[in-house]
């Protein structure tokens, strides 16, 4: 990994994961990408460590809290305004 | 405006989503059901407010915030630092990647994000102070752009990304401790 692009590309890595980046600089990125394959096992593992936190941060919603969530929305819904 | 009527329908399929979030901010499921039974209320009472057509699961996700922060936060109000020294970009895939081959490398990498449980990766983000684990949560739990965050959190945008930057640096650097305790990563390697 070297070079000015590289810098560039990692420079803008988590801009670029994100979706927060200009079309013409992502189109930049991806070319990058295309010819140099260190700068892409970054990316690749930056991209799949985010999916990785993503699933293994979500919860079940305890079955038991939902329904009492109902009931409490159900009865704000019937109380007297 | 949003009609009452509609509420259970159109907001309440946000519910996992909410609860995942509230269960990293408060670190436990009884706080956490009440936080999102709180933010639930709040939002029906507040609904005919809410403008159709605009960003449901942002407003949603302001009002958890908020109560939040108002109800449960224990830290000071002043932002508070991550230590993070001599932390640098990438640190996860550097650490791996300093072995001797590239095959090793991969190998390694499979194996840390496989390996990495549950468990680490919440602790990683519940470890974070306040200012930083709320844009992380936002951000890499559930995806919202940096300029929804600055909303929702009503800060802004340069300090979403320079707290959601710190804040991921801090992250990989736990996640490395975890993966070498773990022993995820062949004997020998650096530890942090």
């Amino acid at each position: 990994m070297s070079g000015h692009e590289c810098d560039d590309a990692l420079t803008n890595l988590y801009l670029y994961l994100d979706r927060e980046i200009e079309a013409t600089t992502s189109e930049v990125i991806r070319a990058h990408l295309d010819d140099c394959s260190g700068c892409l096992r970054s990316f690749d593992f930056e991209a799949r460590l985010k999916i990785v936190v993503r699933e293994r941060l979500s919860e079940e919603v305890p079955r038991e809290f939902l329904e009492r969530l109902r009931e409490a929305i159900a009865r704000e819904a019937s109380a007297p305004h | 405006m949003a009609d009452q009527a509609d509420f259970e329908r159109d907001a309440m399929q946000y519910t996992r989503q909410l609860y995942s979030a509230a269960m990293r901010m408060t670190r436990n499921p009884s706080d956490a059901e009440d936080l999102v039974q709180e933010t639930f209320l709040k939002a029906y009472r507040a609904y005919h407010t809410f403008e159709e057509g605009t960003n449901l699961k942002a407003w949603l996700y302001r009002i958890l915030t908020n109560t939040y922060i108002n109800k449960y936060r224990k830290e000071s109000r002043r932002p508070s630092e991550v230590d993070l020294g001599a932390v640098e970009d990438l640190y996860l895939y550097r650490n791996i990647g300093s072995e001797e081959s590239a095959e090793a490398a991969r190998t390694t990498e499979e194996r840390v994000l496989d390996g990495l449980v549950e468990s680490d990766i919440k602790k990683a983000v519940e470890d974070l102070p306040e200012n930083f684990r709320l844009p992380v949560l936002l951000a890499d739990l559930e995806g919202f752009s940096y300029k929804e965050i600055a909303e929702i959190l009503d800060i802004p945008i340069g300090t979403v990304m320079s707290r959601l930057h710190r804040g991921r640096k801090a992250m990989q650097k736990s996640l490395w401790e975890y993966a070498v305790n773990r022993g995820l990563v062949p004997e020998g390697a650096e530890r942090p």
